[in-house]
């Protein structure tokens, strides 16, 4: 116990919720060997248990990794998650020590080998900052994830994302049909996708990285607050790399994992799905728009060999 | 002893007084002498300052506790633990055969947030985690009510920095830390200009046989156990705090007083707090069997809670102030005793778990890295004594018999009742009733508190069911053990203006309606705590007005009962008591006791919203109509009056209806359900139009007042601030509601129904008495605080 290089092993949640059927993954991957998933876990990180938690939810085995472990064992997993929070007290910029560090590199290593990379809110920032995102150009700072507009600083509320490249094309949207939209959480002070490169917008678009972007509730792109929330460039919430297994989300999708966070008044499916589940905890259990992401993490690493 | 205080020589007490002032002790004459007298000796300036602090009106609650003593219920059926320790614990659930329990602390940070708003309400919340945290606690939720100064008067400016800085301090404190703000409640009168409040309240989850006591555990005085300082390295921020905390505000002294504010640090905070180290110590503790002793350093520092730990489990303690990490040179002993500096915990374990203990933290979780000085120091032992000893420079700088330092004093204070004038204001009913209740929606104490609460992080931790702005209390399903349903709802309020015309219906109505705040979402309510905001207790009219209050609080909490077990009360499991807040001129605040209600559901899943959701659906009115616009917005806003007639709370019909809303939630009768508060009927009926996130397809509603039997005029009805609820129910459970007040002998009104069409209808009989569009309803409710707020 508490050796330095311990591991934090999580209870495991073997259920799958049914919906997961239903959104039409197969059910092989219980037999398999369950892939296992590294959420990392630095000082300010503060998701890593829900992270945790949707990840297990989602049929994948998940271990909370410190910060000060030997960052050249990571290569052992099958994908990675950097979860929210304020690493490093958001010094610099948000995310910018993290992606100075040996976790990172270890990171873009394995992910150059096709592992998926899923970097969420505080997590996206280090992705941007690393350069693994847009990562038209790998490791080149290009974008940068600017102070929001619109509000004065943090804002935490319900938005509506678009999925706005082919379904197929990011590791982590493999469920989610083209133009589908679908509720999640954003959480955070600077979160506006921004770039100064000229062109650099057109070829994410050329690309298919541009993946989700803040809609209304009938997926119309409408540039205003708050459909988009923090005034991010083309409403982006979350952009793939070229290759689309490292994607960078704003939304928090651990967040609206479980049908019970699903707020009742977004006007959407879920919305209804909820008021509909009123009453049976049961069904408050069953899969909200979040899961969509992390069991899409799944169906890659088992359909896709890399 | 190098330094002491020449007690015996000066005999006349105004060179004691001149002695104690040149020191900056806060110490009377008399009660220097009563240290000498305990001592048998001229105190040293260590133990001055440690007793100064340990007497302080924060810490000894000597004003307060005879009171508090006198009047609260704390007994009750599911109490875990009452308030002796940091924080209360109440029954939740049980899972898997083993029963969990609900931590509450509530605390105020007052003073310092209306000199330095960020700083302090962000310290706020730091230190209330800390308290639920040291029980061992997983930290689940936080919630701020506010109390501000008038947003539109001459100080607005003013009232509007502090506001946006206690807004900033909150979010950059509580989301960086990683917990969930799920409520509060805000409320703007001017007699908070100069005195802000900013309350805290927070939530932990905990299995019952895993709480760590703030106590030296059994035989570690024989054993001498470790004594193990964690966290920031000691400086001289907040030396002086509690003082400063029973100080009154003005004078220019706001500026000398910023001194003795901490500086919050939640990135240390999360890697000692948020499931990382700490909890690491606590699994260290419970794989070896072994017990410690944990406690947050607050109020106090070092010295405080030291020997609380010590006295509360009959140890002596023995420290070295030099084995104290800190982070300047030249420190003072008696400011490395005192001084708050946050982020620190004291551990007391036993000697063969040390070495891991300080590898925990400095090793395993790397303390020293992440924050510079930051680590774990064993710096004293457990003795089997009686005897409080600290060394400084190879001197004895400090040695009191342990009890006498933590059993305080106390002192009886005058009460004399506040003589007020108060009248009715007279007027004709207004003609056109809907540009009334446009005014009141936009009202600072009414309209839309989005522009606070969307700057917390209320989904973090992913345990959010009711979120703020949806219903009139935050749900949350924190158990993360398979099969657990269970759910915890929490309320917070207390509105000033009734406390203004009686401080004894302000503390029965806060109760009151934060039980009704809970029932709404279909929680039972099941544990309060009372934060008790006053004036000067040494000015007998506040001090009556806070007896008066403690009364009122009382007697709701008592009265009102713990669901299922009748003539129980819904006992009180902690509090804080926050005297003289004051302006400069010597008025006092309203008097303002802030309750909290945490609710325990069975199953989140029944947790109810208050929107109204589906055209044709039955409006109910529970609770009748009286003339209680007293301290009302409608009086306020068209009349700038305050009059005279404050709701009354008739407990036997209020409890009646609470448990009968709840019943109605768990048989699955209701659609929607919201409390009568600030406001009246109108506003309740318009915030269940209007509320939650905005979307073009909302209902409308139709009413007709003349369903309520009530000879009130149709503008007393409607803004009339008797308590009550209104209630949406499908017609096919019309019969069922209505069954189950009836068996509770109890009348409610079928007023009205729920239309498709967006349009608030309200007719009395024949006559339309106002009809608005709900998008304009939105619009006024929506733009309220906003703009002051950007």
């Amino acid at each position: 116990m508490s050796q330095p290089n311990s591991r934090i092993f999580l209870p495991k949640i073997t259920k799958v919720a049914s919906k997961t059927q239903k959104l039409g993954s197969s059910s092989s991957h219980k037999l398999r060997e369950m892939k296992k998933i590294a959420i990392i876990q630095y000082p300010g990180s503060n998701c890593e248990y829900e992270t945790a938690r949707a990840v297990m939810a989602s049929g994948m085995e998940a271990e909370i990794f410190r910060w000060n472990r030997d960052a050249a064992s990571l290569d052992e997993y099958d994908g990675y998650i950097i979860p929210g929070g304020f690493s490093y007290q958001d010094r610099v910029r948000a995310g910018a020590i993290a992606a100075k560090k040996g976790i990172m590199r270890t990171i873009f290593g394995e992910a150059a080998k096709g592992k998926p990379v899923l970097g969420i809110c505080n997590g996206a920032q280090v992705l941007v900052e690393s350069g693994m995102i847009p990562g038209v150009n790998p490791g080149e700072l290009e974008m940068a994830l600017a102070p929001n507009t619109g509000t004065s600083g943090y804002y935490c509320n319900w938005v509506h994302v678009v999925h706005s490249t082919r379904k197929g094309k990011c590791a982590f949207t493999r469920f989610f049909e083209k133009s589908e939209v679908f509720p999640m959480p954003v959480a955070h002070a600077e979160g506006r996708f921004v770039t100064r490169k000229k062109g650099l917008i057109e070829s994410m678009y050329d690309n298919g990285q541009i993946v989700l972007r803040y809609s209304t509730v009938d997926g119309k792109v409408e540039d205003r607050f708050p459909v988009n929330p923090n005034g991010s460039t083309d409403n982006i919430a979350g952009i793939c790399n070229p290759a689309g297994n490292v994607f960078a989300l704003m939304p928090h999708p651990e967040r609206a994992a479980w049908l019970r966070q699903v707020p009742d008044d977004t006007g959407d499916e879920y919305a209804e799905a909820k008021r509909d589940a009123y009453g049976s905890w049961q069904r408050m259990t069953e899969a909200g728009p979040g899961r969509k992401i992390f069991e899409s993490m799944r169906e890659y690493l088992e359909n896709i060999p890399y | 002893m190098e330094k002491v205080l020449p007690v015996s020589r000066l005999e006349k007490d105004d060179l004691l007084e001149e002695e104690l002032k040149k020191a900056r002790l806060g110490l009377t004459a008399q009660e220097a002498r009563k240290i000498a007298s305990i001592l048998g000796r001229d105190p040293s300036i260590v133990e001055c300052f440690i007793l100064d602090i340990e007497w302080s009106e924060h810490c000894s609650y000597k004003s307060s506790a005879k009171i508090l003593k006198k009047y609260l219920p704390l007994k009750a059926p599911n109490v875990i633990q009452s308030i002796e320790e940091d924080a209360g614990i109440i029954a939740l659930a049980a899972v898997n055969g083993r029963r969990y329990g609900v931590v509450i602390a509530h605390e105020s940070h007052n003073h310092p947030s209306q000199v330095l708003p960020v700083e302090g309400s962000a310290t706020g919340i730091g230190g209330v985690v800390r308290d639920v945290d040291c029980m061992g606690a997983r930290v689940v939720a936080v919630a701020d009510p506010l109390r501000f100064g008038d947003v539109e008067g001459s100080e607005k400016e003013k009232v509007k920095w502090i506001a946006r800085g206690v807004r900033q301090g909150i979010w950059e404190y509580g989301n960086a830390l990683g917990v969930p703000n799920i409520g509060g409640d805000v409320y703007f009168d001017e007699s908070f200009n100069d005195n802000c409040l900013v309350n805290v309240v927070a939530l932990g989850v905990i299995r019952e046989d895993e709480i760590i006591h703030s106590r030296a555990p059994e035989g570690a005085g024989e054993k001498g156990y470790d004594v193990i300082l964690v966290g920031k390295p000691t400086d001289d921020s907040g030396f002086g705090g509690v003082t400063f905390a029973s100080q009154i505000l003005g004078g220019g002294e706001e500026e000398e007083s910023r001194g003795a504010v901490q500086v919050h640090d939640p990135f240390l905070k999360n890697v000692l707090l948020m499931r990382k180290s700490n909890s690491a110590v606590w699994k260290l503790a419970r794989e070896k069997g072994m017990e410690i002793g944990f406690k947050d350093l607050g109020g106090g520092g070092l010295a405080c809670a030291s020997s609380e730990m010590g006295a509360a489990g009959s140890c002596g303690i023995d420290i070295d102030l030099e084995k104290v990490h800190v982070s300047m040179t030249d420190m003072l002993p008696e400011v490395i005793a005192c001084g708050e500096t946050q982020e620190r915990y004291l551990l007391i374990v036993p000697p063969e778990l040390t070495e891991e203990v300080l590898r925990i933290y400095n090793e395993d979780w790397d303390l020293p890295n992440i924050y510079e000085g930051a680590r774990a120091s064993v710096i004293g032992k457990v003795t089997s004594g009686d005897r409080y000893v600290m060394h400084w420079m190879g001197e004895v700088v400090c040695d009191i018999p342990i009890h006498e330092l933590t059993k305080g004093i106390c002192y009886e204070r005058q009460s004399k009742p506040v003589v007020r004038h108060l009248s009715e204001p007279e007027f004709q009913e207004p003609g056109n009733l809907g540009e009334v209740l446009l005014k009141v929606l936009g009202g600072p104490n009414v309209s839309s508190r989005e522009a606070i609460f969307r700057s917390y992080d209320t989904e973090v931790q992913g345990n959010a069911v009711i979120r703020p702005g949806e219903a009139d209390a935050g749900v949350i399903a924190p158990l993360e053990e398979e099969g657990s349903r269970a759910g915890i709802a929490l309320s917070t309020d207390g509105n000033p203006l009734y406390g203004l015309i009686d401080p004894y219906w302000g503390g029965a109505n806060a109760v009151a309606e934060a039980m009704r705040n809970v029932a709404c979402v279909g929680a039972v309510p099941s544990g309060l705590t009372d934060c008790l905001n006053y004036g000067n207790p040494e000015n007998p009219e506040a001090f009556w007005q806070f007896e008066e209050g403690v009364r009122g609080v009382s007697d709701a909490a008592k009265n009102l009962w713990l669901k299922g077990h009748p003539e129980m009360p819904v006992p009180i499991v902690s509090g804080n008591v926050s005297f003289y807040n004051e302006s400069a001129a010597g008025k006092s605040i309203a008097p303002s006791p802030i309750i909290a209600c945490v609710g325990v559901m069975e199953d989140y899943s029944r947790a109810l919203t208050m929107r109204f959701k589906e055209a044709a659906s039955r409006i109910y009115l529970v609770g009748g109509r009286y003339d209680e616009l007293g301290g009302s917005e409608y009086y306020r806003r068209m009349f700038g009056a305050l009059g005279k007639n404050v709701p009354q709370v008739r407990y036997e019909e209020e409890r009646k209806a609470i448990y009968a809303v709840i019943d109605c939630i768990s048989a699955g009768h209701l659609l929607a359900a919201h409390d009568i508060s600030g406001g009246g009927l109108a506003v309740t009926l318009s915030e269940m139009l209007v509320c939650g996130r905005h979307q073009p397809a909302c209902k409308g509603a139709e009413i007709d007042l003349e369903r309520i039997g009530s000879p009130l005029r149709d503008d007393k009805k409607l803004f009339s601030e008797s308590s009550g609820f209104v209630l949406e129910v499908s017609p096919g459970n019309g019969p069922g509601v209505e069954r189950i007040f009836a068996e509770r002998g109890l009348e409610i009104f079928h007023i009205g129904v729920v239309v498709e069409e967006p349009v608030f209808t309200v007719r009395s009989g024949e006559k339309e008495v106002l009809r608005l569009s709900v998008s304009a309803m939105e619009e006024a409710w929506r733009g309220g605080i906003a703009e002051a707020l950007k």
